[in-house]
């Protein structure tokens, strides 16, 4: 039981993070929370299926042309759904832009895929058991993730632009930094990091179209609970996530899992309403 | 009799107002086709199931007009794709029943859709008869002229009950849906029917479909002794994941539920294909193979008539297009000896259709009961063996 508490805990928790870290990502250079996240990670699973599955590609042109579709997307949303509301953000029109954009990717890949779930191919021929792709393949592409973007923030020109913009966006335009330029590569790399994440969690979750609502409400709660912005706050809210929901399985059965988990999740706010890995910012009054 | 100019008058204008009101058309209209609506989902997440049930109704149509329609006259199917959509379903429906003033509807060939649909089609007094599962989907009180020619979700479940306690002689049953609509109302409407019968229900409970993992809830089937396992839900990914996991735990128990249990979509998730050895979904006897691998006689000749017609089986499902056979032919003996008006049709499909052998099943309504399926005629069969479109009886039925 713990081994399979920890496997599918740790492997789906790996999963909210990267999908937190793709709400991050955006949010970091727009103040926008896209709610295309979780869309776009189902797209990497869907993506992936047709063009290993269904096309025959081999795995690594299928893995790169799905991880190309991915930056195209996340600059769609970028100019579809982003752009246009940031003068009036006020008015949080982006929560109705970005559903919008998610609602129509998702009727398209109803219209054109599948509404059923589809088998992902095996990309790695290791396992069964732990060793499954399903299971450590989301955990390497997590660990990878978290990897590059904190090499790209410390090592790289554009990373600490990336830092500045985040940080205090009328400041850094003040520099002569091109902020839209670099949120459209955030959104970007947004997209990316949502792809890569459908596919790696391909195998455990099936290409299904019932993964983006899923993903898009399960990968925002390590944001709120990690502290909006914070990569390190969404990975460790992802995993206590995943694992908790796993625990919840298992003591209390699946119908109540999610019950138990948005339990928790209040509790936490109410503790900490910045979450966990966020600060309390002063407001000017 | 004297004819006077104003009697010549009046006459004229009778025999005038005769002709605009159609009392001389009747000699004009038999020749014209008799338009019956006819709902499908071509396009969508349903269209599977109405692709299929459309190749049998297509071919009962051809054939009866070929062989010179109902009492000379065609009948034109007025078909609407309802795309799998309740919406777009109650615009076809209104559509069919006010502009078109069709007299009889077949379909539409999916619950969701009949269900947005029953009332309309109830106000505008239009025959209906669809092939939809769930069981409020006939109503007499409320839907008089709605008949069903298919079994109805309690025979579905009482079918899949009696094959687990009295044909399997498991006592110990699990009983897990997915936490949908369907689901859930198949999980309560089951449970006490398996009770009834002297099942002992170990574990039942409703989950998420999405759930990825469902080991938890197999080991609590495992623990509390279960001796077969009965899934409820139209979710493949779910279903899968139910086979996926007994096959991970080394267990055999069987599993026997619902139609989805045998599609190739079910068998497409699954982690290897030996995994869909002992499950048995639901089907139906005139449309499975029999141990030797035969289907009955007069299905046998349905499969002939359909190769003759250039209808491919491979796929799609048998009984779909059986489904469809027998909704067409039902509509079409109701014109054909009851009448062209929708209360003509409705009285003949109470008073007549007994014992009425289909392709698909044996049908009998009453003026009490518009559920005409036979429950004899459903059955479990084995998933892994599908052939042609049609799977082999599930082991224990002679």
């Amino acid at each position: 039981m713990i081994e399979s508490i920890l496997s599918h805990g740790v492997a789906l928790g790996a999963v909210y993070a990267l999908i937190g870290i793709t709400y991050n990502v955006m949010y970091a250079s727009s103040r926008v929370f896209s709610f295309t996240a979780g869309t776009v990670g189902m797209l990497g699973g869907v993506l992936g299926s047709v063009f290993i599955s269904t096309l025959g590609m081999p795995v690594i042109v299928g893995f790169l042309l799905t991880v190309l579709a991915g930056a195209l997307l996340g600059l769609i949303i970028e100019f579809v759904a982003a752009r246009p509301v940031l003068k009036s953000l006020d008015q949080h029109l982006y929560v109705l832009s970005t559903l919008a954009v998610s609602l129509i990717l998702l009727q398209l890949t109803a219209i054109y895929f599948s509404t059923d779930a589809v088998p992902f191919p095996q990309v790695v021929p290791i396992g069964p058991g732990i060793f499954d792709q399903k299971f450590w393949l989301p955990i390497l592409a997590c660990v990878v993730t978290v990897g590059g973007l904190e090499y790209l923030s410390r090592n790289t020109l554009i990373g600490r632009a990336f830092l500045a913009i985040a940080e205090d966006n009328y400041a850094a335009r003040a520099l002569g930094l091109p902020e839209q330029g670099l949120r459209m590569v955030s959104f970007a790399l947004a997209g990316v990091i949502g792809v890569v994440t459908g596919f790696a969690a391909g195998q455990m979750m099936f290409a299904s179209l019932a993964n983006g609502p899923l993903l898009n409400f399960y990968g925002f709660v390590p944001v709120a609970l990690g502290g909006m912005g914070s990569n390190r706050g969404a990975v460790i809210g992802g995993l206590l996530l995943g694992l908790f929901q796993q625990m919840a399985n298992y003591f209390f059965g699946g119908v109540f899992a999610s019950v138990a988990v948005f339990v928790v999740f209040i509790v936490v706010l109410l503790a900490r309403p910045e979450g966990l890995a966020g600060s309390a910012t002063a407001r000017r009054v | 009799m004297k004819v006077t100019r104003r009697k010549a008058l009046t006459g004229g204008a009778a025999v005038a107002a005769a002709a605009a009101t159609g009392v001389f058309k009747p000699a004009l209209a038999n020749s014209e086709p008799i338009k019956v609506g006819y709902l499908p989902a071509f396009t969508g997440p349903s269209s599977s199931t109405g692709i299929g049930i459309g190749r049998g109704t297509e071919l009962a149509i051809k054939e009866i007009n070929d062989a010179g329609g109902i009492k000379g006259r065609k009948i034109e199917l007025i078909m609407r794709d309802t795309q799998s959509d309740p919406t777009k379903a109650v615009n076809a429906a209104a559509e069919l029943t006010r502009r078109h003033k069709v007299p009889v509807i077949w379909g539409p060939l999916n619950s969701g859709e009949s269900a947005a649909v029953m009332a309309n089609i109830a106000r505008d007094k239009v025959a209906h008869l669809h092939p939809c599962w769930v069981d409020t989907l006939i109503d007499i009180k409320k839907y008089p002229l709605a008949f069903r020619s298919a079994p109805s979700n309690q025979q579905i479940g009482g079918a899949a009950n009696h094959y687990v306690v009295n044909v399997l002689k498991a006592k110990k049953v699990a009983v897990i849906s997915d936490a949908t609509g369907y689901g859930t109302a198949s999980l309560d409407a089951y449970v006490p029917m398996l009770k009834k019968i002297g099942g002992e229900v170990v574990y039942s409970s409703s989950v998420d479909a999405n759930n990825p993992d469902l080991k938890p809830e197999l080991l609590r089937m495992q623990s509390g002794g279960a001796q077969a396992i009965m899934p409820w839900s139209v979710n493949a990914g779910f279903l899968a994941r139910i086979i996926n996991t007994r096959a991970d735990l080394n267990w055999d128990v069987p599993i026997v539920g619902q139609t989805t249990l045998g599609s190739g979509q079910t068998k497409a998730l699954l982690a290897k294909p030996e995994y869909w050895e002992k499950v048995y979904p639901n089907n139906f006897r005139n449309l499975c193979y029999a141990a030797d691998g035969k289907l009955p006689p007069h299905s046998v000749e349905f499969v002939e008539r359909l190769k003759k017609a250039g209808i491919d089986t491979s796929d799609t499902l048998l009984w779909w297009v059986a489904c469809g056979y027998d909704g067409a032919k039902l509509v079409a003996e109701a014109l054909r000896d009851g009448g062209t008006s929708p209360t003509e049709i409705a009285a003949y499909w109470n008073s007549k259709v007994k014992g009425w052998k289909g392709v698909y099943g044996t049908i009998t309504f009453s003026p009490e009961n518009h559920n005409g399926f036979a429950d004899t005629d459903v059955i479990m069969c084995q998933a892994n063996s599908l052939k042609d479109g049609a799977f082999k009886l599930a082991p224990g039925y002679v």
